[in-house]
Parts: C-alpha cells; sequence; structure tokens
C-alpha cells in the first residue's frame, strides 16, 4: 500500500501541460531505476523505497531552506548598503537618471498638474533602489538555473515571486510567466510556514544540481522529470548566443 | 567614459523604438543598465531584452506611484505633487522599505538646497500672491520654493542661459511658473526634432 500512496502527491504536484510521457535517461548510482507508469512494479521494496523518499525529501527541504536564507540575506544587506550610500550623499546635482525624463514619464498621466521640484529628485533615487532590488531579485533566479546571464525570464520570475511587483505582471508576456508555472517559481517564493506544498513544489528545482538528487527527481516519474530538463536546456541555448555577447561588449 | 558608453547605447535604443516620442517614454537604457550593473557580480552579464525589460518596469513604477500621489492631491485639491506625496504612496502600494532611505535623502536634498537658496538670493525677495499658486500652503510653499530654487540653480547651467536662471534665483515667487516653463519645455519636446539633443543634454551632466 505504502508504494502506491507515495507517489500521489508527487503526481498532484507535478501537473504539467507536458504530457506523462516518461523520458529515459540514465542515472548512475544505487538510485539508478528507470521511471515507470507502475510505481508498485518499479519499487519492489516497500521499506527500501519509503527511506529513499525520505532522505530525498530532507535533502530538497534543507536545499530549500539554505536558499531562501542566503536570498532573504542578501536582501538585508541590500537595504543596509542603500542606507548607508544614502547617509554619505551629499552631492545632488548628480542623478544617474535624467530628472527631466522622469518628469515626462510622470506628466504622462494626464490628471498630474504640477510636479515639485524636488519631486523627480525623490524619483531619480527611488528608481535607482527599486532597478538594484529587481534586479538583485532577478538575479537569485539566474543563479538558481546556473546562468551568468540575467534575462527577461529571470525578471518575469521576480515579478511572480514578489507581491509588490504586482503592477508589473502585465509588461511580461503569458508565454514568460507560462515558463516560470513549469519551475514552479510562485511556490519557492512563499515563506517556510507553507510547509509540505512548498516543498513538494519546489523539488524539480532542487534536483537538478546534485546528481543524486537529479536521479531521485526521475525517479518520480517523467511529468516530474521532462519539466525539468526542458528549464535546463532552453537558458543554455540562450546564453550560448553571439548578440548577447556583442551587446555586452557595446555596453 | 559615461558620455562615450552613453553616445553607443543610444543608437541601439534609438532603432528599437518606432519614434523618439515613444523612446520619451523610458528612461536612458544605458543609465539602467549601469544601475542594473551593480547589484550583479563582476562576471554576470544582461541580456538585452533584459535591459528593455527592466526599462519598462521603471517607467512603469514612475506611473504606478505618481497616479496614486497624483489622485491623492486632488483628494486634497491641491495642485503639486511634493516628495511627501510620493512617499506617502509608496507607503500605499507596498514600498514600505524605500520610505526610510528616501526621506534621510529628500531631507538631506532640502537641507542642501534651503542653503543653497538662502546663499543665492541677496536681495530679498518682495511676496506675490499673484505668482503663486491659490490655495497653497504657507508651508508646502516654503519647500516648494527652496526645491525650485535649487533645481534651477542645478540645471541653470546645461538647461536655460544665465539670464533667465539668475532672474529665478531672485525671485522665489516665480518659482512655481518655473514649473510652468517646464511643463511648455515638455510640448516642445514633443517635436521629433528637439529629443535626442535632451538626451545629449542629460548625458553631459
Amino acid at each position: 500500500m505504502e508504494p502506491s500512496s507515495q507517489p500521489q502527491p508527487m503526481m498532484g504536484v507535478g501537473s504539467q501541460p507536458y504530457p506523462a510521457a516518461a523520458p529515459y535517461v540514465p542515472v548512475p548510482g544505487s538510485l539508478a531505476v528507470p521511471p515507470g507508469s507502475q510505481p508498485a512494479a518499479a519499487f519492489p521494496n516497500p521499506t527500501q523505497l519509503s527511506a529513499q523518499h525520505q532522505m530525498v525529501y530532507q535533502q530538497a527541504q534543507q536545499f530549500h531552506q539554505q536558499l531562501q536564507q542566503q536570498q532573504e540575506q542578501q536582501l538585508r544587506e541590500f537595504w543596509t548598503t542603500q542606507m548607508d550610500e544614502i547617509k554619505q550623499a551629499n552631492d545632488f546635482k548628480i542623478h544617474t537618471l535624467p530628472l527631466a525624463r522622469i518628469k515626462k514619464i510622470m506628466k504622462a498621466d494626464e490628471d498630474v498638474r504640477m510636479i515639485s521640484a524636488e519631486a523627480p529628485v525623490v524619483f531619480a533615487k527611488a528608481c535607482e533602489v527599486f532597478i538594484l532590488e529587481l534586479t538583485l531579485r532577478s538575479w537569485m533566479h539566474t543563479e538558481e538555473n546556473k546562468r551568468r546571464t540575467l534575462q527577461k525570464n529571470d525578471i518575469a520570475a521576480a515579478i511572480t515571486r514578489t507581491d509588490i511587483y504586482d503592477f508589473l505582471v502585465d509588461i511580461i508576456p503569458r508565454d514568460e510567466m507560462k515558463e516560470e508555472g513549469l519551475g514552479h517559481n510562485p511556490i519557492v517564493g512563499l515563506p517556510p510556514a507553507m510547509g509540505a506544498p512548498a516543498d513538494h513544489g519546489s523539488h524539480p528545482y532542487y534536483y537538478v544540481p546534485a546528481q543524486q538528487v537529479q536521479g531521485a527527481g526521475m525517479m518520480y516519474g517523467g511529468q516530474q522529470g521532462h519539466p525539468v530538463t526542458y528549464m535546463w536546456q532552453t537558458p543554455q541555448g540562450q546564453a550560448a548566443e553571439p548578440p548577447e555577447e556583442e551587446q555586452q561588449q557595446s555596453a | 567614459m559615461p558620455d562615450s558608453d552613453n553616445d553607443e547605447s543610444g543608437g541601439p535604443s534609438n532603432a528599437d523604438f518606432s519614434s523618439p516620442r515613444e523612446q520619451d517614454r523610458f528612461l536612458p537604457i544605458a543609465n539602467v543598465s549601469r544601475i542594473m550593473k551593480k547589484a550583479l557580480p563582476a562576471n554576470a552579464k544582461i541580456s538585452k531584452d533584459g535591459k528593455e525589460t527592466v526599462q519598462e518596469c521603471v517607467s512603469e513604477f514612475i506611473s504606478f506611484i505618481t497616479g496614486e500621489a497624483s489622485d491623492k492631491c486632488q483628494r486634497e485639491k491641491r495642485k503639486t505633487i511634493n516628495g511627501d506625496d510620493l512617499l506617502w504612496a509608496m507607503t500605499t502600494l507596498g514600498f514600505e522599505d524605500y520610505v526610510e532611505p528616501l526621506k534621510l535623502y529628500l531631507h538631506k536634498f532640502r537641507e542642501l538646497e534651503g542653503d543653497k537658496a538662502a546663499a543665492g538670493s541677496q536681495p530679498p525677495p518682495p511676496p506675490s500672491s499673484t505668482h503663486n499658486g491659490a490655495g497653497v500652503p504657507v508651508g508646502y510653499g516654503m519647500y516648494g520654493a527652496g526645491g525650485g530654487s535649487g533645481m534651477i540653480m542645478m540645471m541653470g547651467q546645461p538647461m536655460y542661459p544665465p539670464a533667465a536662471s539668475s532672474g529665478y534665483s531672485q525671485q522665489p515667487p516665480h518659482h512655481q511658473m518655473s514649473m510652468g516653463g517646464k511643463g511648455g519645455a515638455y510640448g516642445h519636446c514633443d517635436g521629433s526634432s528637439s529629443s535626442p539633443s535632451g538626451l545629449r543634454r542629460h548625458d553631459g551632466l
């Protein structure tokens, strides 16, 4: 009974747009078991299966917690840095963003009549902080995917994960959000208090870095393995494009 | 160096948009890109669509906050959006983390501009109710005047001829008019020919 009940939650979490075709990827090590449609047949030893599940689950949970702590630490350091920089600010003639352009954007709203001189100055700093925070949160997603180039889908992930960025959802194309859905990013962004659902949702993500964990991911069935493979391959292709390097050189 | 970077990135930026007017909807991609790099490791790269997406996000952020601040001013029957209105709007819209650093920033800005205004305006300015906006609170007027004076001194050299700058600084009440003037400048910038030159002037800052 245990073998048949264990995989069901995984299947529920793994409800993906892709069909349930099972990819056969050879996985070395003690976890080298090909995924199949019959869990009972694939795992003849219920006790061993249960132990393996628990081990993988705990590893994924620890990895998720560590990652979240690191990201929260990064954000805390970010805000401390911002406060320190502002305390040292003494020259308001130099702005990182052009005030006249900010004013034009404000004026695009027909309801806006007059703008005090200090408003664009405040926005120049606010926008700088906004860009820094958005970029930092986007980079977290880039790192999770083992890339070094920040892309549009990383920004889409940051927008999806962060509540205060809800006003930006219209800027992300639907396919970007769909791609994020494959990776369960919204669940990753949830606080640890969410418990089991969040941890279940994060499995496809955290199985990729470690070989053993990756193999375990395959054990749970094709639906889990296929999206992970897809997520892993697409960024690689994008990162290899020469135009991006050219763009970097010109920047 | 910054000028060179701006010139190089200006081209692609212009080419990407259908018209110069479209370009005015975003902050310069070179400035945005430079700020993004400050948040990333040295060996990180940013794709072009990543930079353009952040450009769009920043404009949306400005419009989002401005809209909320504008609504507040209308409810309170005030005509001018000031720094405090923006900070209030950020709090209301969930950007509480931004408010504490920006309050400090605004406070320092007002201090600095207050000193400059005091030093700059040697002749005592006559009170002129005609030029001041009707219904503007006295307290706000003081802040606005200080900010306006500082703004003119900051922008005077690159944007306006010295005579105009001197004229404005001598008579603080005209700061309200200076904002109107900038509004006119906005109308002028609608023309396609003036937009690139405006961009260059700001790059010079």
